[in-house]
């Protein structure tokens, strides 16, 4: 290889190096002492992407209305934001990078293996109040995260509100439950399991996929000899769901099918194809679209953005209403800013009104916010449409 | 200009800094590694400490991969397993964080050589195969074994102790990693003065005629295993300590995939190249993060954020072909160059 | 011992159906190795990137089926020839390690590509193969995986054939057992690299296609790829029958695994195999075993 290639290649990256030298040091611009900072750590790219987007918009929407209505005692909020994908170790780089170049009070987490890897870290800051896309099981255990909490009900309770739908509709009836080999997808089993047992249902069939599998014929069989009465789906987003579905209905198996919350968002939903129709699951949160019942924060958002916005959106928009709750409450009852403060102001939230965006008032006790609807998938219609009342496990 | 350096004696000729110029640079350097704490930030003390942790695995995949021939892809299962040990002795018996790193490292060197026994009758590439059926093996281990390792959801680690002091973020940590990674640097560049590390390199480069040279292949390649598993152990209990969690996921394929090519990029066979190779791969990353968000992305329609990680996997892959079809022996060998134009200042190379 | 014969001849028939394709991307494989000597562990990213092109020509475009197929293939060919002209051309006469190297930076470089211009959201491909199960006996076999079946023993034969008969193929067994002898015989050994590397991305393609409109197509579909590893493994790196045999096993093994004892031990089944082969078989069932001269 001669000289002149090597050179440029050389020169090449040395010019890149020395050019991005100044570009950190410019990075470190002086934030504003009265902002208060909402960091994320976002999935914007990578398999979680279209949450991500979502959620990173969600944010941005709901910040904007608070800021334009004054802030919170006349502080604005400031959204300082880094794309993860999905990938607990740039998470942790965010993060880190974000709380070294701002005094950051409230944080949005992209999974729950950084939620988990970076709570050493808030206890340490102690000044962060932090939720998240997470709605593990774990972290909704508020003595080991006290300064955590989720948008709505765990893993365990989103199980929970199906498996009550189901006690309701059909009592005794036959279940089987699939889940995928990975931490998300483990996350309620063990709830189901009591669950069932206290609720009279019959737990017949648990199936687990790997987390990459691409056939699921030998699943399917196992299904058929079941014959359960309502098959539900758990660690998924997409696949392979909707080739449980397609062999499942073309063997004319009878099991109505369920999904969790990441499943359930409208898009993700009809792309799975007229087999969707019929499909059930528990959302925590209004649908972009709905019209029934009063919401006005929902005809507002959908003034904003004409156009169609994920679950992932209503998340966002959700968390930040919650964190600047917390720290609006905070600092209207004289309070300093840090994180034990925020989560008793989070916790002494009740009965506290979404906008709509979820159905009932809602009140914090622990770290998660188990009220859900089932919700059922109308192809025709391309929409999900509310198939039970909002069910509340606390009361 | 250096015109020939005379030695007087074997000692000298076999030293490691072998000129005045050499040790000169290498007192300065290790000020500015002191130095560099007190005037740098947490992002950036976050990533030195990074650095250093993938310069320990790198160096200890380089002696296996680099020196010894034997093309492993398993460094993140050695890694998990000495982060794990880590994390359950410091979890279940709050023992000494010294004694826990060397008993993470133990571990890992016994699954090393567990997984270097088949090393004789497999050879190059099947050999590589057989390790990511270790990592498979490993990750199986840890996400089932559920009694011992907390199951898929992993183990939270607390914070090591050194005399007292907790050492919970990246400033205290930096004092203590960085310098556990310098010593196994030194392991590893005096481990090529001695016999076993000829011996490894005569093993590398034709193990027929090392065995017909008396050197016994299966006791050394299983040393070159234990060795490079002992560095992974160790590098992986300063990843536990570091970040404080442990989960399956954390020690995926992947990993292995970039400390190999960390091997690659930097040098096989050189222990500066696992320097330059390992800080090469964890700051391109971080570099490539400033560079896009300064492009004017938002006139061409697009949004940084989005095409910021698709553009690492690509130049992540882009990096590692470059460097195999253009530059084969690495940034070690680019590093060379460079001195050369130095040492033969005014002449040219 | 009171066994269910049917269940386990849905069971069977279901593994060997997934074998079938293992076998078709093992196929690839073997392809490219018998050719070049590399070890290309991209094949599963080449798989998803012969699907997703399928995707954009029948979604994207919205190109009739029999339209998209073909073009989808030709467009993975020509990928292939690309690939092999700029990056395995230059590794010619590095180590086994270097171009192995290569395909390791050629996987993440697609992935990146295919995250790029269509995001990491998992998609699905459009419908083309019939729905009704088909019934065997008592037994139900899902009709993709039955199709797909037939597709992959179909071009394996078509490959087994056409290296018997074919001039080209003659020419490709040449090259791979001698190349300086195939040399001086005048046989063109870069255009017979090629060709190797074309053919195998097509078959990769098809095999994409296939996975794909089972189980989604998305950019993490290349792990299919360390599944492919065990199979040529097993069958010997450089055999197309041990491609057929040794996906067929795998899959069966897989799928009894996943079925009696736990979907969860699937992966741990397959990589024990690969232990067990290494140990007692190291070239495989069918591999040519390799001397080396000092």
């Amino acid at each position: 290889m001669n000289r002149t290639r090597r050179n440029v290649l050389a020169s090449a990256a040395g010019a890149t190096m020395a050019a991005a030298a100044p570009a950190v040091w410019a990075q470190k611009a002086a934030a504003s002492k009265e902002d208060i900072v909402l960091g994320g750590s976002i999935p914007l790219t990578g398999v979680f992407a279209f949450a991500g987007i979502g959620i990173d918009l969600g944010i941005k929407d709901y910040l904007t209305i608070l800021n334009e209505g004054g802030g919170i005692t006349g502080r604005k909020v400031r959204y300082v934001p880094e794309d993860t994908a999905y990938k607990v170790d740039q998470s942790m780089a965010a993060f880190k990078k974000i709380t070294s170049q701002n005094k950051v009070s409230l944080y949005y987490a992209d999974s729950t293996a950084f939620c988990k890897t970076v709570n050493p870290e808030l206890e340490r800051n102690q000044n962060i109040l932090m939720t998240g896309a997470s709605f593990a099981k774990e972290i909704s255990d508020a003595q080991k995260y006290p300064l955590q909490f989720m948008v709505g009900p765990n893993y365990s309770e989103m199980v929970s509100i199906l498996l009550q739908y189901i006690a309701k509709t059909k009592p005794g009836a036959k279940i089987a439950l699939v889940y995928s080999d990975t931490e998300f997808g483990k996350d309620p089993v063990e709830a189901a399991r009591a669950e069932t047992k206290k609720l009279g249902l019959n737990l017949a069939l648990e199936i687990v996929t790997p987390p990459a599998s691409v056939d699921v014929s030998a699943e399917v069989i196992k299904l058929r000899r079941a014959d359960p009465d309502f098959t539900i789906f758990h660690g998924y987003v997409s696949a392979p769901i909707p080739e449980f579905i397609n062999q499942a209905k073309a063997l004319n198996l009878k099991t109505a099918f369920m999904g969790t919350f990441w499943s359930m968002d409208n898009q993700t939903v009809m792309r799975m194809g007229a087999q969707a129709d019929g499909f059930l699951g528990v959302m925590p949160y209004r649908y972009y679209y709905d019209t029934e019942g009063k919401s006005p924060m929902l005809e507002r958002i959908r003034k904003m953005r004409p156009e169609y916005q994920t679950t992932g959106y209503i998340q966002g928009f959700l968390s930040a209403m919650l964190l600047t709750e917390a720290a609006k409450r905070t600092l209207e009852a004289g309070n300093e800013l840090t994180g034990k403060n925020m989560k008793t102001a989070l916790s002494s939230i009740r009965n506290f009104d979404t906008g709509g965006l979820i159905g009932v008032p809602l009140s914090i006790k622990g770290n998660s916010i188990p009220i859900g609807r089932i919700y059922r998938a109308d192809f025709k219609q391309q929409k999900m449409v509310a198939a039970s009342d909002w069910i509340n496990l606390t009361q | 200009m250096r015109i020939g350096s005379a030695k007087e004696s074997y000692a000298a000729d076999t030293a490691l800094f072998d000129s005045p110029t050499q040790r000169t640079w290498l007192v300065v350097f290790a000020v500015a590694l002191c130095l560099f704490p007190f005037v740098a930030d947490d992002y950036w003390l976050y990533l030195a400490c990074l650095v250093a942790i993938n310069v320990a695995s790198t160096s200890g995949l380089n002696i296996l991969t680099g020196y010894t021939g034997l093309v492993s892809l398993g460094q993140s299962a050695f890694m998990g397993l000495g982060a794990y040990t880590v994390a359950i002795l410091q979890i279940r018996w709050g023992t000494p964080f010294l004694l826990n790193l060397l008993a993470g490292g133990f571990v890992a060197m016994l699954a090393g050589m567990l997984v270097g026994l088949p090393s004789l009758r497999v050879k190059g590439l099947y050999l590589a195969i057989a390790t990511i059926a270790a990592g498979v093996i490993a990750h199986f281990l840890f996400s089932h074994f559920t009694s011992l390792t907390g199951g898929s959801s992993g183990l939270t680690v607390p914070p090591a102790k050194l005399f007292g002091l907790e050492l919970d973020d990246s400033f205290k940590l930096y004092w203590v990693i960085v310098p556990i990674t310098g010593l196994m640097l030194l392991g590893a560049a005096n481990l090529f003065r001695t016999r076993i590390g000829r011996a490894f390199i005569a093993i590398r480069d034709r193990d027929i005629s090392a065995e017909v040279l008396g050197i016994s292949l299966l006791h050394y390649k299983l040393m070159s295993f234990a060795i490079s598993s002992f560095y992974a152990g160790v590098a992986g209990g300063l990843f536990a300590y570091f970040f404080r969690a442990v989960t399956p996921e954390s020690f995926p394929l992947v990993m292995s995939i970039f400390f190999l090519a960390a091997v690659i990029v930097g040098g096989m066979g050189s222990i500066l190249g696992s320097v330059l190779g390992a800080a090469f791969m964890t700051l391109v990353p971080e570099l490539l993060k400033l560079l896009v968000g300064w492009l004017p992305l938002e006139a061409f329609g697009g949004n940084a954020a989005l095409i910021l990680s698709p553009v690492r996997t690509i130049v992540f892959g882009l990096m590692i072909v470059l460097f195999l079809i253009f530059e084969p022996l690495g940034l070690a060998e680019m590093w060379r160059r460079v001195r050369r134009v130095f040492h033969l200042w005014p002449f040219r190379t | 011992m009171n066994i269910d014969w049917w269940l386990l001849f849905e069971i069977s028939l279901a593994g060997l159906g997934t074998g079938g394709l293992y076998a078709l991307t093992g196929l690839a494989f073997v392809m490219i190795y018998k050719a070049t000597r590399v070890v290309n562990i991209a094949i599963g990213e080449m798989l998803m990137i012969g699907a997703y092109i399928f995707f954009a020509f029948s979604a994207g475009m919205g190109l009739p089926i029999w339209l998209a197929i073909p073009g989808a293939l030709l467009v993975c060919g020509a990928f292939g020839a690309l690939v092999e002209r700029t990056m395995i051309r230059p590794m010619l006469g590095e180590s086994p390690i270097s171009s192995f190297m290569v395909t390791v930076g050629l996987s993440s470089i697609l992935v990146g590509v295919v995250e790029l211009v269509w995001t990491a959201d998992q998609q699905r491909l459009p419908e083309f193969l019939p729905t009704k199960p088909i019934e065997i006996g008592q037994a139900f076999v899902s009709p993709k995986i039955f199709y797909g079946f037939w597709i992959a023993v179909l071009l394996i034969t078509t490959v087994l054939l056409v290296f018997r008969f074919w001039r080209g193929g003659v020419a490709l067994r040449a090259t791979a057992s001698d190349q300086a002898a195939a040399y001086s015989m005048g046989i063109n050994v870069p255009r017979v690299f090629s060709l190797a590397w074309v053919v195998a991305a097509m078959i990769a393609g098809v095999a994409g296609i296939v996975v794909g409109s089972i189980g989604g197509i998305s950019s993490a579909m290349g792990i299919f790829g360390l599944s492919v590893l065990v199979v040529v493994i097993f069958g010997g790196l450089d055999s197309v029958l041990g491609a057929l045999v040794g996906g067929l096993f795998v899959g069966l093994v897989e799928a009894l695994t996943g079925f009696y004892i736990g979907g969860e031990y699937k992966i741990l089944a397959t990589f024990t195999l690969l232990v067990l082969i290494l140990v007692v078989r190291p070239y495989g069932l069918f591999g040519t075993h390799e001397i080396e001269r000092l």
